[in-house]
Parts: structure tokens; C-alpha cells; sequence
């Protein structure tokens, strides 16, 4: 190695004796040249599709449009508006609700399938193709299925709570917005078997690389089986289960296609399992004449910030041990 | 150096078994004694039969429902299994709902946005980690900064953008590129990227350079040939991503015309308007092509989500 | 060596570069919204809401001979069809008129026509439409036209328009052992009715209604114009909610009534337009509330129901006899971005597929030989000359028992064309029936009252 390294060196200093006669600057150019070709294609379509929509949200959001398609400047009109809007608070309401159910039902449960799939090591495979395989389908198609499953008249679910002498439901249109609404609790669970397979391997993956020897170790020092879980098993994957934390939590907030599909597009009964992003749909697409695109950049600039903040935050409270 | 070591351990595919693996929560000495053996045994029954109830059973239904009549599938009680057999349903939600076009179109969009996201996106990452430009990081630090941004948030400028994208003035609604070009703007896929590249030693790139290599030659004969693992991860990462996509694709497609419709909002739109039985023989069909492509390609997929998982 | 190798990089840079910007032109070529006009005197004109072979398949059928006849007499016209079912969903279409991408005529209802203007869609057609180019215009009703003019200046041309009645399953009404040429004129009458049907058990029910997709308010707004009240008081400043009043109570507490306490509604809500159609051609729903072109629109041809099943009486009222009915229509605006030529090409296709009696969609001649049914009252778009023309053509070509809807017929209800803001009224109205239908213990004045409140701020804010 070392002869490679002074050979590069000679060479280096000919061709660079060689260079500062030259121009000097010009192999810095052209090496910048090249490496900025390499990344234009991917710095041209952040700016047209991530940066300058970004800048474009923010804009709308103080706009108002003005008859024959112009805008014209509204300073905070759209802010206030969506404020004293019912909705927003309720769509903000169920958003937490969804985020929280989804966490516990969403986050824990893939965790301690991983656990267990992690042990079972006969079927582990087998396993682990099952738990993923609701991730291929297409969502329209798996939410569909289950809708057709929570239909009250012809569905599976109220047969089998029918069959067992139990109050049947109305799965997500039953009336209720209190925290643990059956409405939303549907919702997460057609959500979290479509979704869950990913995170379940990812865990798997993560549980795999714990070394024996410390689980040996806590055992000889007398530690039970959730001894070894919480001081074992925990720490060894922390930064796995912290980078999906702050995933499943940002992606949870932008919750739209579950509740859309399984309510028409309705939010569900007093809008109780409306997201915001169903909001931000509905102020742009769906209420025609009054449709308001400025609102909904209103209201898509609050959930930006809710998620910078949150994600801002996480990352700073998590910096040292991360 | 813990992730090129995962890496290593899996360039052509070997999966190295280390001890460590054969040693989990409960020790094998536990499990082989009389009661954990037993206790294994029912334990590992009930989670397969309940797991498979649970994640098979839905499936069962989606495949059979499409074969009972229009009235047997809304019939009150629900029937477990179809009384009388109604393939011809499978052929009338294919005609109807015109399934091979809406797979067809959803597969061009997939793999038109996953060769977009490879060059693009593998190059991007290169040029950060490897050639390292000037304004290079501040370039990573605004492509970070857009992870805190869902695109779902930005759908309304995205769409009034792609409508008339600025200077260029062109629409792209309608067109395949409305779905491709934004798909490279993914920040996900460039962290990952880069940061598998940074941990490629600099020596392979620097013995590549003495021997003459280009940047692009570089990139092609010593760092894409490593980077198989990741490569994978970001592949599987970007076709799910456009094969889920909902929103995005309704507005810019079934709005221009409803013969580009992707697989999930042609199965929606239909949804109101067609019989039960049609939807969900739809769904099957829709169903079958990736779970075919998933039992073909399981191994190169489970390795390519833990590859990518497992990261100290 | 060093420096082949910086120029080796300066044109891979430069390649890479090109790739991207190719990808991008390349969009540009391939960019799509309108077809312009070609050169040499041809004009190409897209038209949408043309009927899909795999949901209409007689009608798109017909479409295509229809193209096919217009195309052969006006050789220097293409027309380009887009096809889609249902022709118009609210997302989709606000979208397309934001961004400037609807095809050069395109499918609107009657209430679309401020939106299409507060978006700057619309071409003014008015120097282009007389008695020259549309031989029927002093016949068509003042409503229809109320809907592509704003002002003095026309944007496009009424296609159907629409009035509701009670749409009733003959067969189940004689199931249940009620007389099927007698159906319910009142509220009262319908929740008897309802329970009757629904006792037939098997999943059948007595009544149906909407709640998701604007489609709730809309049959809402319905209900009230029979009642004689209306959804938006135009005459305060701004415009204001109507509909809390006693006629809006009464109507959403029998649709309580009808599913908490009769039972004679399915357990299943928040449904949307085309599964009421679907569940009358299954022949397990009594009765709905819709338009005549439910029936030869989408219950016969899409959902293969019998014909001979169907009838119509009208609207629920309190007294009987409904005040009116919501009236709705479907017109073809044509889009800004038209050239004069294919604003003249397309009022000609218009003419003859949606004005002209005996022609187009007035081709009862046709429409009988293709098995499909005719005689049914509306679209009622002429009066005068034209509408008896045509009348006369549906007498003569009838293959329904017209008698059937001898009772819609009959309350010949007033059409009240539909409210201000009509999708946001609608949209916004959704919420109170589905409440209605999913809660046992609905506030029904709470209800009304936060709609209320609602619709007062969405007509307030709303441009233009």
C-alpha cells in the first residue's frame, strides 16, 4: 500500500506542478462540473417537485383567489378561516387519535410479533412470508375487502359477533367521538394489517443481530424473560425502533387513504374518522364551487410545521443517545 | 464499519449465519428441557394457526367472494364459502373494469419511476458522497430537510406546479412523467444511498483512480457492483411507493384520462358503481401479480428490507 | 492522462446533464390537455362523458355510430372521445379546471357554471349559437339555458335535465302485498309502506338514501323542495341557510324513523351514488328517490335490472302533492381554450347528438331496435314545437308501460332548479344523513343548526 500511496503522491505532484502552470483553478471546475452532472438530474426534480412547491404552499396559503382564475394577496384570511372551521379541530382530534392507536396497535404489536417470530424458528419463515403478504396488495383493493368485512348488512364481522350473542356494530359509522372510537379503532386495525409486515421484518432484522452472548449474560445474572426484553432486547435495537417511531408517527399524521376509501371519502359519522389530510383533499377538491385552494394550502403549511416541529424535536431529544 | 460488514457478509447473496443467531431471548437449553419443549410446541400451534387465520384468512375471502353470484355476496348471513361457483364473475369484473389495462398502466408507472429513481437518485448519491461537489452538503441538508415535509402535505402546490411547471411551462397531467419525475425527489432513498456509500473504503475508490478511472467508470465498475444490498432496498423501497401511491394518481391521471388510471384509483372509482362480487374477483386479479412476484422474489426481498434495516 | 480524464468527466457531466434535460423536453413533447386544430381547414374537437363500452355497452355502441355518422357528414371534423363513467367526479373535475386541463367540451351539471367561471375555464360561445346552429334554441326550456348563461353571454349547451320522483320496485311492492300502481305520496304513507317491504326479509329493505359523496345533501335538497322550503334564502346579503326550519326536521326525523325504529333500512350507510341503483336492480331495495334516467341510465343497462320492475311516483311531501322537486341538469360548457373553429365544430355535434329530435340521444327509432327502453318522461329539455316532436317519437317508439309512471307524471312537479353553491351545500349536508342513519339517538336539531352555520359560512366566503 505504501508504494501505491507515494506513487500517488509523485504523481500527483507532477500532474499538479503540471496544473498550476495551467489554469489554476480550471481541474477544480471541471471536477465540480462533473460531480454537480451527476446531480443535477436529482437537484432539477427536488426543485420542481419538493423545494418550489414547498415555497408555493406557503405562498398560496396568503392568497385568495380572485374571479377568472387569478389570485390576489389575503394576508391571513385562510388561517382564520380554517380556524374557526369545526372540522379542523375534529380532523386535528382524530389525527392525534389515529397517530396514539396506531402507535399502540401499529407499533408495539410488530415489535412483539418480531419478538416472537424471532423465537419460533420452525415456522419463522413461513411466518414471516404471512405477516408481509398483505403489504403486496394494493390498498384500494385490501380496504375494500375490509369494508366489505365491516358492512353491517352482508359483512363477516357482525356475523361472527352475531354468532357469538354480541352486540353488532357499525364498524366505521359507528356514531362516537370519544378517544377510543369504534370508528377509528377500524380504521387501525384494517390499517395496521395492511401495513405491518414491513415493520415486523425490519424488527426481525434488527432482533437477529443481537449478539447470544448477552442474553447468556443476563440470564447467569438472574434475569427473567421481561427482565431480559427491557434491558436487553430494548436497548440492542433502540435505534431501530427510534428511527420507525419517528416514521410511523409522521406517517400516521398524513393518514388519508385508509379513512377515505372505507367512508367514501365522508370523514365517517360526524366526521369522526376524518384526518387532516382528508381536510386538505376536501377544501381542494371537494367542495366544487366553494373549493379553496388557498385554504388548504393554509392548512397544509400547519401540518408542515406540526411535523417540522415534531420531527425537529424527536431528532434533538434523541441526538445524545442516538 | 459494522454496516460493510452486513454488506460483505451478503455481496452475492450468502447469508452468513453467526453464532449469535442460534442464541435469542430463550436459551436453547430452556426449550430443551421437558416443559419448554411442550410449552414451544403449543406456543408455536397457536401463533401459526392464529397468524394464519388472521392474515390468510382475509385472503381466502378475496379470492372466493369473487366467486359467488351478485346476491349470494351481499346475502344476509355472509356465506363462508361460495353455494354455487361463479367463475364467469372473475371474466365479467376483468372486461368491465378493464384489470389487465389498469395493471398495465400501474406496472409502466412502477418501473418507469423505479429507472428514473435508480439513475437519477444512485447518481445524486454518488456525486454527494464520492465526488463531493462544492455546495454538496448544503444541497444533502435541503434534500433532509424536505423528509419533515410529506409529499401528501404538498399534493395542492404539486399539482397546481405540475400543471405548469415554472419556465419550462408544460403540463405534464396526463402524462407518465407526472408520476415518474416526482418520484426521484426522494430524500429517503439518497440518506440511504449516500450513506451506504460512505462506508464503501476509500481505497477501492482511490485504487480505481490510480488506475485512470473516470467518475462514471468508477461508479459503474466498482461502486454499483457493491452496492447490490442497497440498490435492492431503494428498488423495492420505489416500486411499493408508486404501487401504494392513491391520492397522487388520482389527480393527475384519472383527471387527464381515465385510460391512464392507476391499479388503486381504478378499483376506487369503480367501487360505488359495480357490484360487490365484481370488486373484490377485481381485487383478487389485481392481487395475484404481486403476490407472485413477492413468493418469486421473498428471499431477495426479506434480505433487502433487513439489509437495509440492520444499521449501528 | 490526467487531464483525458477531467474532459472524459466534463462530458460524462455534460451527458448526464442532457439526459436530464432530454427527460424533461421529452415531457414537453409528450405534454398533453387539449388537441389544437390542425392546419388545412381540419379541426379536431374532445369531447368527454362519452359512455364506456365496459359500464354502457349499447350506448357506447350507439356513441360510435353516432360519431361515425357526424364524422362521415362533416369530413373536415375528427371528434375525440373521452371515455368515463360516472362523467363527472367532483375531485377530478375541480382539479381539471384548475389546471386548465379539461378536454375542448366537457360534461358539467347544471350548478357547475360558477365554478367554471371563478376558474377562468370558460369560452364565451354566444356569437356562435342562433337559430342557424341550433335549429331548436327558442325551444329549449329557460331553465336549461338558465344554466350555461351567465348574464347575457353563453358558455355552452344543456344536454338532459332532470326532475326527482320516488322510484319504487313494482315487484316487491306486490310481494309485500301493496298495490303497485298506487305508490306513497307522503311521508307518512312511505314509512307504512317501507316496513311492509322490509318484513320480506332475505336483506330486503324498504327504503334506501345517500350519504357520502355530496350525494346526501343533494337528495336533502330534494326532499325540502317538496316540502316547499328551500336550502338557501338568495334574498339576504349574503345568501343564507334555509333548511333549519320544521320541513327539514320533519324529513330527516321519518328517515330516523324509517331506520332506527321501523327497520326498514339497511344497517349499511354512508353510501354513494350508484349503490341505491344497484341494490333496486337486485331487487332488494323498495324504493329511493331519484331521476327517470336512474332507470334507462344505469339500473337496466349497468346493473341489468328488469324494467318491468320499475315505476315512479312522486316526491314525499307532507300534504301529497310536492311543492316542486329539485331540478338538475348536465350541459357541455366549452373551455377557454377553444379556437373559433372548434367552437363551431362542436356546437354542430351537439346539435346532433343532444338537440336534434330523432337524432342522437332523441333516436327512439334506434334505441327500441337495440333492446333498450323507451318511453320514459324525461330529459324534458323543449317545450313547443321540439318537445311535442319529440313526445310524439317516445309515444310512438314506447316500450315501457308507460303507466308505470303515470303517478310522476301526473304531480308534474315544478323545477326548482338547485340551491347556491350547490356541491358545498351538498358536501356539507352529507354529515347530517349520515348521522341520521348511523345514530340512534341523533340531535336532529343540533344537526341542522351546526349545518346551518356551516352553509352561512361557505356562502359567505365563497368569490364571485
Amino acid at each position: 500500500m505504501a508504494d501505491v500511496m507515494t506513487l500517488r503522491k509523485v504523481r500527483a505532484g507532477t500532474s499538479a506542478s503540471r496544473r498550476r502552470t495551467a489554469a489554476g483553478f480550471a481541474p477544480k471546475i471541471r471536477r465540480n462540473l462533473s460531480a454537480h452532472g451527476f446531480l443535477i438530474g436529482a437537484v432539477l426534480c427536488f426543485t420542481f417537485f419538493s423545494w418550489y412547491p414547498i415555497v408555493r404552499e406557503v405562498i398560496m396559503s396568503f392568497q385568495k383567489a380572485v374571479f377568472g382564475g387569478g389570485y390576489a394577496w389575503a394576508g391571513f384570511t385562510n388561517y382564520v378561516r380554517i380556524f374557526h372551521d369545526p372540522t379542523f379541530w375534529q380532523a386535528w382530534r382524530n389525527t392525534g387519535e389515529f397517530t396514539v392507536l396506531a402507535l399502540v396497535i401499529g407499533y408495539a404489536v410488530p415489535f412483539c410479533v418480531a419478538i416472537l417470530l424471532n423465537e419460533l424458528r420452525h415456522a419463522s419463515g413461513y411466518l414471516r412470508i404471512l405477516v408481509y403478504l398483505p403489504v403486496m396488495l394494493p390498498p384500494a383493493s385490501a380496504l375494500l375487502l375490509f369494508a366489505y368485512f365491516y358492512n353491517p348488512q352482508y359483512g363477516l364481522f357482525d356475523e361472527i359477533l352475531r354468532a357469538l350473542h354480541l352486540p353488532t356494530s357499525q364498524w366505521v359509522f359507528q356514531p362516537g367521538t370519544g378517544f377510543v372510537s369504534t370508528a377509528m379503532v377500524s380504521v387501525v386495525i384494517a390499517s395496521t394489517w395492511m401495513n405491518m409486515g414491513g415493520a415486523t421484518l425490519i424488527y426481525l432484522a434488527a432482533l437477529q443481530n443481537i449478539p447470544g452472548e448477552l442474553y447468556e449474560a443476563a440470564e447467569l445474572d438472574g434475569a427473567g424473560l421481561f427482565g431480559r426484553i427491557r434491558h436487553i432486547t430494548i436497548p440492542q435495537t433502540k435505534l431501530i425502533l427510534l428511527m420507525l417511531l419517528l416514521l410511523q408517527v409522521v406517517a400516521t399524521m398524513q393518514m388519508f387513504v385508509e379513512s377515505f376509501v372505507l367512508t367514501n371519502g365522508g370523514g365517517g359519522v360526524a366526521d369522526n374518522t376524518q384526518s387532516v389530510v382528508m381536510l386538505i383533499y376536501q377544501y381542494a377538491f371537494a367542495l366544487s364551487g366553494a373549493s379553496n385552494y388557498n385554504s388548504a394550502s393554509a392548512l397544509g403549511v400547519v401540518l408542515m410545521l406540526v411535523l417540522a416541529v415534531f420531527s425537529g424535536g424527536f431528532l434533538w431529544a434523541t441526538k445524545d443517545r442516538g | 464499519m459494522a454496516g460493510l460488514a452486513g454488506v460483505g457478509a451478503r455481496v452475492g447473496g450468502r447469508k452468513q449465519v453467526t453464532k449469535a443467531t442460534t442464541r435469542t431471548l430463550i436459551s436453547s437449553a430452556q426449550l430443551n428441557r421437558r416443559s419448554g419443549k411442550i410449552g414451544y410446541r403449543v406456543i408455536l400451534t397457536v401463533v401459526i394457526v392464529v397468524f394464519t387465520l388472521v392474515f390468510i384468512g382475509p385472503m381466502y375471502f378475496l379470492f372466493t367472494d369473487g366467486l359467488k353470484s351478485t346476491s349470494e355476496a351481499i346475502a344476509t348471513p355472509p356465506t363462508l364459502y361460495p353455494h354455487h361457483l361463479h367463475p364467469g364473475t372473475y371474466r365479467a369484473a376483468f372486461d368491465r373494469m378493464d384489470v389487465a389495462r389498469l395493471l398495465w398502466n400501474t406496472l409502466y408507472y412502477a418501473f418507469g419511476a423505479l429507472a428514473f429513481q435508480l439513475v437519477f437518485d444512485v447518481a445524486a448519491a454518488y456525486s454527494l458522497s464520492k465526488l463531493r461537489p462544492v455546495l454538496g452538503s448544503v444541497i444533502f441538508f435541503l434534500m433532509l430537510a424536505t423528509l419533515m415535509i410529506p409529499t401528501t402535505v404538498l399534493v395542492v402546490p404539486q399539482y397546481v406546479t405540475v400543471a405548469n411547471l415554472p419556465i419550462l411551462h408544460v403540463n405534464l397531467i396526463g402524462t407518465p412523467e407526472a408520476i415518474w419525475l416526482p418520484s426521484v425527489a426522494n430524500a429517503f432513498n439518497i440518506f440511504l444511498l449516500k450513506r451506504f456509500f460512505d462506508s464503501i473504503p476509500e481505497d477501492y475508490i482511490d485504487a480505481a483512480r490510480i488506475d485512470g478511472a473516470t467518475g462514471l467508470t468508477i461508479l459503474r465498475r466498482v461502486v454499483l457492483p457493491i452496492s447490490r444490498p442497497i440498490i435492492g432496498v431503494v428498488s423495492i423501497f420505489g416500486l411499493v411507493a408508486v404501487w401504494k401511491d392513491f391520492l397522487w394518481p388520482l389527480l393527475v391521471e384519472y383527471g387527464y384520462s381515465p385510460t391512464r388510471e392507476s391499479l388503486n384509483v381504478g378499483i376506487w372509482q369503480a367501487s360505488a358503481t359495480t357490484p360487490q362480487n365484481l370488486i373484490i374477483a377485481a381485487s383478487a386479479m389485481a392481487a395475484i401479480p404481486t403476490i407472485v412476484f413477492f413468493l418469486i422474489f421473498q428471499r431477495n426481498i426479506m434480505a433487502g428490507l433487513t439489509a437495509g434495516g440492520i444499521r449501528g | 492522462m490526467s487531464r483525458q480524464r477531467y474532459r472524459l468527466s466534463c462530458r460524462t457531466a455534460a451527458a448526464v446533464a442532457a439526459v436530464a434535460g432530454l427527460g424533461l423536453a421529452a415531457s414537453a413533447c409528450s405534454s398533453s390537455g387539449s388537441s389544437n386544430a390542425s392546419g388545412g381547414g381540419k379541426v379536431t374537437v374532445s369531447i368527454d362523458c362519452a359512455p364506456t363500452a365496459a359500464n354502457n355497452p349499447v350506448q357506447h355502441k350507439e356513441w360510435l355510430a353516432d360519431v361515425a355518422t357526424f364524422e362521415k357528414a362533416n369530413p373536415k371534423i375528427t371528434i375525440k372521445s373521452v371515455y368515463n363513467y360516472p362523467c363527472e367526479v367532483p375531485a377530478t373535475f375541480t382539479a381539471m379546471l384548475r389546471a386548465g386541463t379539461e378536454p375542448d367540451i366537457f360534461y358539467t351539471y347544471f350548478t357547475d357554471l360558477p365554478q367554471v367561471l371563478i376558474a377562468g375555464q370558460a369560452a364565451d360561445i354566444t356569437p356562435y349559437v342562433n337559430s342557424k346552429t341550433v335549429p331548436t334554441l327558442k325551444d329549449i326550456v329557460p331553465g336549461a339555458m338558465r344554466a350555461v348563461t351567465a348574464g347575457k353571454t353563453i358558455y355552452g349547451l344543456p344536454t338532459s335535465n332532470y326532475t326527482q320522483g320516488l322510484v319504487y320496485n313494482r315487484m316487491l311492492f306486490s310481494k309485500a302485498g301493496l298495490d303497485p300502481n298506487n305508490p306513497p305520496t307522503t311521508w307518512a304513507q312511505v314509512e307504512v309502506d317501507a316496513a311492509k317491504i322490509a318484513k320480506l326479509g332475505h336483506g330486503i329493505y324498504g327504503y334506501g338514501d345517500y350519504s357520502a359523496g355530496n350525494t346526501g345533501g343533494w337528495h336533502f335538497s330534494s326532499y325540502m323542495d317538496a316540502m316547499g322550503g328551500k336550502m338557501v334564502n338568495t334574498a339576504t346579503a349574503p345568501p343564507s341557510a334555509a333548511f333549519d326550519t320544521a320541513d327539514g326536521t320533519a324529513i330527516l326525523t321519518a328517515l330516523h324513523t324509517m331506520r332506527f325504529t321501523d327497520h326498514a333500512m339497511s344497517p349499511t350507510q354512508g353510501l354513494t351514488w350508484g349503490s341505491l341503483q344497484q341494490q333496486m336492480a337486485e331487487n332488494k331495495l323498495g324504493m329511493y328517490i331519484a331521476a327517470p334516467d336512474d332507470i334507462y341510465n344505469v339500473i337496466v343497462p349497468t346493473d341489468k335490472g328488469d324494467v318491468n320492475n320499475f315505476g315512479m311516483g312522486p316526491l314525499p311531501s307532507a300534504s301529497g302533492t310536492p311543492a316542486g322537486s329539485l331540478g338538475g341538469g348536465n350541459t357541455y360548457i366549452f373551455a377557454k381554450h377553444d379556437t373559433p373553429a372548434q367552437i363551431e365544430a362542436g356546437i354542430k355535434f351537439i346539435d346532433f347528438e343532444d338537440l336534434t329530435p330523432g337524432v342522437g340521444q332523441f333516436n327512439f327509432a334506434r334505441t327500441k331496435a337495440d333492446g333498450q327502453p323507451v318511453g320514459f318522461p324525461e330529459p324534458e329539455l323543449f317545450d313547443g314545437a321540439a318537445g311535442t316532436k319529440i313526445n310524439e317519437l317516445r309515444t310512438k317508439f314506447a316500450t315501457v308501460n308507460t303507466s308505470n309512471f303515470a303517478a310522476f307524471v301526473k304531480a308534474s312537479e315544478e323545477d326548482l332548479g338547485e340551491p347556491l353553491d350547490a356541491q358545498a351545500v351538498y358536501k356539507t349536508l352529507d354529515p347530517v344523513m349520515l348521522a341520521v342513519l348511523t345514530e340512534p339517538n341523533a340531535n336532529i336539531s343540533a344537526l341542522l343548526k351546526t349545518a346551518s352555520t356551516n352553509v352561512n359560512e361557505i356562502l359567505a366566503n365563497s368569490p364571485g
